[in-house]
């Protein structure tokens, strides 16, 4: 059978310039993968071309989600088959209500995949009830999405819309950057608590913080657009304690 | 003589013309006060005669070019009227069609009189502030709206009051040139709901409206400019400001092949506040908001906020000059001006300027010329929300800040549905 996601030397170039140079890399269903890699080693390059982000030019390999190649679908598109990015920088978007945009996004999904739309109570209802686990007060709600929040808050934010979407694949794009112990907690708590064996997640990250609280079942080095090296849970440790250099070339 | 130097030397004036022919039989021709206002109107608008781009507050909007041919005197209409109003039934209503005064429906205790039918037996409100605003040389349209008025309406407020003025303009290849003047007595409040509709062909509406606050008078203006795509529009508003008065303004502009709001605000008295936003939707032509917020006294403060949303070969233009006079220290005064251009070819001119003759005051200006935020596009996308969809949940956000806060729920909802409809038509030019 194979994994939920499955990318196939994947070459990736921006403006020309390629910066992903053959990923090959499988995630099965039930599993959390980590991604690390140093600045500038195409981290975030993968999260948007698995999102599918303008001007991220899939030159050559594939990415198969379900089987299904996704190369050609539009980031709306994918997001309704269930995949979800957490970005590294969530937009502020003054003039969205945050429950409107909430609102608007779940029933978008919902419509594509031909599901009855929730109307506006049911979806205050299902809010509410995630907000509360991630202590994510009913005021933040109420403001424009992203507008004025802290870090902590967007992140938090990008955690709320994980558990309501409830995707299938989650891509966390160094979520846990610029967050003190009590909000990376809680975005761990998050991960965590939508770990199933139908449900596969993609932890991309710089450090090893948020790995000792969401344990990962394989963890990969990426470094000049390469996956070199791949492991268990104690390579992040060993990264970690030894920095990429000597890791990176010693594969 | 400087003035010379902009004369129009081309074409006969279409206007020159209409006031040598016409002068003697306008609506009360025989009224000393009114032709003695008639005649200054019309002497301070020929020093420059129709504003082409070489007169300065003119500059992005070429009058003369877009004024093409003959241009009889539109009638008066008193047939039916197909579509008029945006804002529900609520309140007092008076309908003009080509400028005229169709139909008057009050029963709320208003003092409306029909210029086309004034007289000696006018009331000495009108005549105590008729024509002496919106008529000089800083607003050379309404100059000429005085000049050759036809028709229009006097309102006087006292108490509370809301009050539709429905334009519909359904002439054919003529112009029309009316007068508005409302006279919001001493702490009474108007909310007066503007608006413009008609499926006229090729026709210019000139319109000059005086606003008179007196000391404590509130007005809310919510007015909507969306007439046929080949109309051309000029309106020349002018608000003077009692003590304590406060004049808060929407304008949107969503239709025509050339629209312009030439406001000029006075904030004369202590306390005096003034809210101006505009609200401008357009895929061609040109829709030129242009503003004048004269500090004169102590203690004012004016807020002006523009916002543009520009589609294909649109053209939007914002011009806003805050004068600041010596007298006017704590004065607090702020303008911002911004537009997405949606298309390539879309185009957006903004100036905004500052004078400032007083110390003490708090002054601010700022523009932002752009297209719609890429990250917040792929950001919406990512959550599954449809690119359309996207883009216009963007733009919705981008006008939220200029509508907040103007009328009750029904009618931003009515509002919103008039900008909504505008938007679609935006979509559909997209290439």
């Amino acid at each position: 059978m194979t994994a939920l996601l499955e990318i196939d030397d994947l070459h990736v170039a921006v403006d020309g310039k390629e910066i992903l140079k053959g990923i090959t890399l499988s995630v099965p269903a039930g599993e959390v993968h980590a991604v690390m890699g140093p600045n500038g080693s195409g981290k975030s390059t993968l999260s948007y071309t698995l999102a599918g982000r303008d001007g991220y030019e899939v030159t050559r390999g594939r990415i198969l989600y379900q089987g299904e190649d996704l190369t050609a679908l539009t980031p709306d598109a994918r997001a309704a088959k269930g995949m979800f990015l957490a970005l590294q920088y969530p937009v502020e978007i003054p003039g969205v209500a945050t429950l409107t945009f909430l609102k608007t996004a779940l029933n978008a999904q919902r419509r594509a995949r031909g599901e009855k739309e929730l109307d506006a109570m049911r979806v205050l209802k299902l809010v509410r009830e995630k907000a509360l686990k991630l202590k994510i007060a009913e005021e933040m709600l109420k403001r424009p999405l992203n507008a004025g929040f802290s870090g902590g808050e967007k992140k938090r934010m990008e955690i709320l819309q994980m558990a309501l979407f409830e995707p299938k694949l989650a891509i966390l794009d160094e979520t846990d950057s610029g967050l003190d112990i009590d909000a990376l907690k809680l975005v761990a708590d998050g991960v965590n608590a939508l770990r199933s064996p139908e449900r596969a997640m993609l932890v991309i990250t710089h450090y090893q913080r948020l790995l000792s609280y969401t344990v990962p079942d394989r963890v990969h080095v990426l470094a000049g657009g390469r996956i070199v090296k791949s492991g268990g849970a104690d390579l992040a440790l060993e990264l970690e304690k030894s920095g990429y250099e000597q890791v990176v070339e010693a594969a | 003589m400087t003035a010379l130097a902009f004369k129009v030397d081309s074409a006969p004036d279409v206007f020159r013309d209409d006031f040598a022919r016409h002068a003697a039989s306008l609506p009360g021709a025989h009224l000393a006060w009114l032709a003695t206002r008639r005649k200054s109107a019309f002497a301070a608008f020929a020093k420059t005669g129709t504003p082409t781009r070489r007169v300065e507050a003119w500059k992005y909007t070429d009058l003369a070019n877009a004024l093409e041919g003959e241009l009889p005197p539109a009638p008066r209409h008193d047939g039916p009227v197909p579509e008029h109003g945006v804002f529900g039934e609520e309140g007092a209503r008076v309908l003009l069609v080509n400028g005229f005064v169709h139909s008057v429906h009050d029963g709320y205790g208003l003092e409306i009189v029909d210029l086309s039918r004034i007289d000696a037996a006018t009331p000495d409100w009108v005549s105590g502030h008729l024509g002496l605003m919106a008529a000089g040389e800083d607003q050379l349209l309404g100059a000429v709206s005085l000049a050759l008025m036809r028709s229009g309406v006097g309102i006087r407020v006292r108490g509370t009051h809301r009050l539709h003025l429905d334009f519909v303009n359904l002439a054919r290849a003529s112009m029309s040139h009316a007068r508005v003047l409302i006279v919001v007595e001493r702490g009474a409040s108007l909310r007066l709901l503007e608006s413009h509709l008609g499926d006229s062909d090729a026709a210019f509406a000139n319109l000059g409206i005086e606003l008179v606050l007196e000391q404590g008078a509130q007005v809310e203006h919510i007015r909507v400019q969306s007439e046929a795509a080949e109309t051309l529009h000029v309106s020349s508003l002018a608000a003077s400001m009692g003590r304590d008065a406060r004049y808060r303004a929407l304008y949107c502009a969503v239709g025509g092949k050339l629209s312009r709001l030439d406001a000029v605000v006075r904030l004369a008295e202590t306390g005096s506040e003034a809210q101006l936003h505009n609200v401008a939707i357009l895929k061609s032509g040109i829709a030129d908001i242009t503003t004048v917020v004269d500090h004169v006294a102590a203690h004012t403060t004016s807020r002006q906020l523009f916002k543009s949303v520009v589609g294909g070969r649109g053209r939007s233009v914002s011009q806003g000059r805050v004068v600041v006079r010596p007298g006017a220290v704590k004065s607090d005064s702020h303008q911002l001006f911004k537009a997405l251009l949606l298309s390539p070819r879309a185009e957006a001119d903004a100036k905004p300027e500052l004078e400032i003759f007083a110390d003490d005051v708090a002054c601010g200006h700022g523009t932002a010329i752009g297209d719609l935020d890429p990250d917040a596009l792929f950001y919406l996308r990512a959550r599954g929300i449809p690119e359309a969809e996207a883009k216009s949940l963007l733009i919705h956000a981008f006008l939220a800040d200029a509508i907040e806060g103007f009328g009750d729920d029904a009618l931003r909802q009515a509002l919103i549905e008039r900008l909504d409809a505008a938007l679609a038509s935006l979509g559909q030019a997209e290439p």
